[in-house]
């Protein structure tokens, strides 16, 4: 692909949004960066630049805007700003891919907050009627994107999403931060892959993985 | 955002609010910036644009690099690669912003999900095909047959805004000329 696209991370000056927005910067997509926080943004960004002189990165603070200069969108936002988020951009995400990263845990991290039947990533899409929901990079931690091969193993990143086109193109994402993509599925596989890193976090928790574990599965 | 797109389909075939909104949700709302690109040479082009605002231009370019100009685009027009639109074959062309545009994009899967289940969406391409084949055809006549002279004054009798909006290089570029003759032509022109 020689056409550059553009890609909107929404949230950028958060934990998972700054660690996507550094591991896509290896990439030749042009990022917009987008978060209230100017300061967190110009920080961020100076970091990037440091590291990949050519990224071609910029700011923005509105949602809307940015999105609609994306081709791609990236919500690295809260589960609970996701209606908030949505009603923002549902106009200028028409037809776009929507990724959806977050996990509906609750306050003490021992359950989710949705309900069995459906997840964050089919809630979006029911938010986003006309937009191309992806589910990814919910089962990574926002340390792992420094080092995506844990123990020797590179960590596994897995997709669901119902677009054939739009879950391919989320892979060749993936595989450019650096974690080995794993389509898993139709967008409602979100349910298993969020309950997976509810899992994860417990367990985290328990053993004292120090924020640094992941998802890998073993096979011939 | 869609102001421009409803007024050229209803123009072409008159619609209904239903059709209009079944038309609207398949497209893709996009900003382009000055000097970015739609399309850039060695990609199979896989969608159409209409400009809702701003300018585009399409161009190849010679082994030296340099440019040659195929088409320019304005509000209310469409400009893509259809030859490659159609075969799937990469595109020896780049489409580039003159100026911020507001563009509504319709990448292949969508194109042929309205073909088959919006008929005046059908009637309303259609008609944009023709209409695209005879500007093909006034190109080539004009390309083979007409004098510089000639060709610049039904540039301008198109698109009145072209002079202020295009820089002379691509304008020239355009009619096959050389910018010297160019400003030639405009100044004979100006003194008549
Ligand atoms: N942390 C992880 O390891 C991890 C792993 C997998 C998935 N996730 C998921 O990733 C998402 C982000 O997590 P995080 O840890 O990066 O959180 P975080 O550090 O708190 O960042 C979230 C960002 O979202 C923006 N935000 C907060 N409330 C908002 C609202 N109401 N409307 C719009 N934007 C709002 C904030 O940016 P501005 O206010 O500056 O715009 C903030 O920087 C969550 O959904 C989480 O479930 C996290």
């Amino acid at each position: 692909m020689q056409t550059k696209r553009t890609i909107a991370i929404l949230g950028a000056s958060g934990n998972m949004g700054s660690a996507i927005a550094k591991a896509l910067a290896k990439g030749n997509d042009r990022l917009l960066l987008i978060s209230k926080e100017e300061e967190k943004l110009e920080a961020l960004k100076t970091v990037i630049t440091n590291e990949y002189p050519l990224a071609d990165i910029e700011g923005m603070t509105c949602a809307m805007h940015g999105s609609w200069e994306a081709d791609i969108i990236i919500l690295a936002t809260p589960y609970e700003a996701q209606t908030d988020v949505a009603e923002k951009i549902r106009e200028v995400a028409s037809q776009k891919i929507v990724i959806s990263i977050a996990n509906p845990l609750n306050a003490t991290y021992d359950a989710l907050v949705t309900n069995p039947e459906t997840s964050a990533a089919e809630e979006l899409q029911a938010l986003l009627p006309h937009s191309k929901v992806v589910k990814a990079f919910n089962t990574t931690y926002a340390a792992n994107f420094a080092q995506t091969v844990i123990d020797g193993k590179q960590a596994d990143a897995f997709i669901a999403g119902n677009n054939e086109s739009a879950l391919e193109t989320t892979a060749e994402l993936v595989k450019t931060t650096g974690f080995n993509p794993i389509i898993a599925g139709k967008l409602s596989v979100s349910r298993t892959l969020e309950a997976m890193q509810l899992l994860l976090i417990q367990l985290t928790m328990k053993y004292k993985y120090n924020w640094l574990a992941g998802w890998k599965i073993l096979h011939q | 955002m869609f102001e421009l797109l409803i007024k050229s389909i209803q123009d072409k075939v008159p619609s209904t609010e239903e059709e209009l909104h079944l038309c609207k949700t398949h497209f893709t709302p996009k900003r382009l910036r000055r000097k970015q690109f739609l399309l850039q040479e060695g990609d199979v082009c896989n969608r159409m644009a209409f400009i809702e605002k701003g300018a585009l231009y399409s161009y190849t370019t010679d082994a030296k690099g340099g440019q040659r100009v195929m088409q320019f685009a304005f509000e209310g027009f469409w400009i893509s690669d259809l030859y490659s639109f159609f075969t799937r074959e990469e595109s020896k062309l780049n489409i580039e912003a003159l100026e911020d545009c507001e563009l509504l994009l319709l990448d292949h899967e969508q194109h042929d999900y309205l073909l088959k289940n919006v008929r005046q969406y059908e009637t309303y391409i259609r008609i944009l095909y023709q209409n695209a084949y005879v500007a093909l055809q006034q190109r080539i006549e004009g390309t083979l047959g007409l004098t510089a002279e000639e060709k610049y004054s039904h540039l301008v009798e198109q698109y009145a805004t072209i002079v202020n909006r295009v820089p002379q290089h691509l304008i020239a570029s355009y009619l096959g000329i050389t910018p010297e003759t160019l400003s030639r032509i405009r100044k004979q022109m100006a003194s008549r």
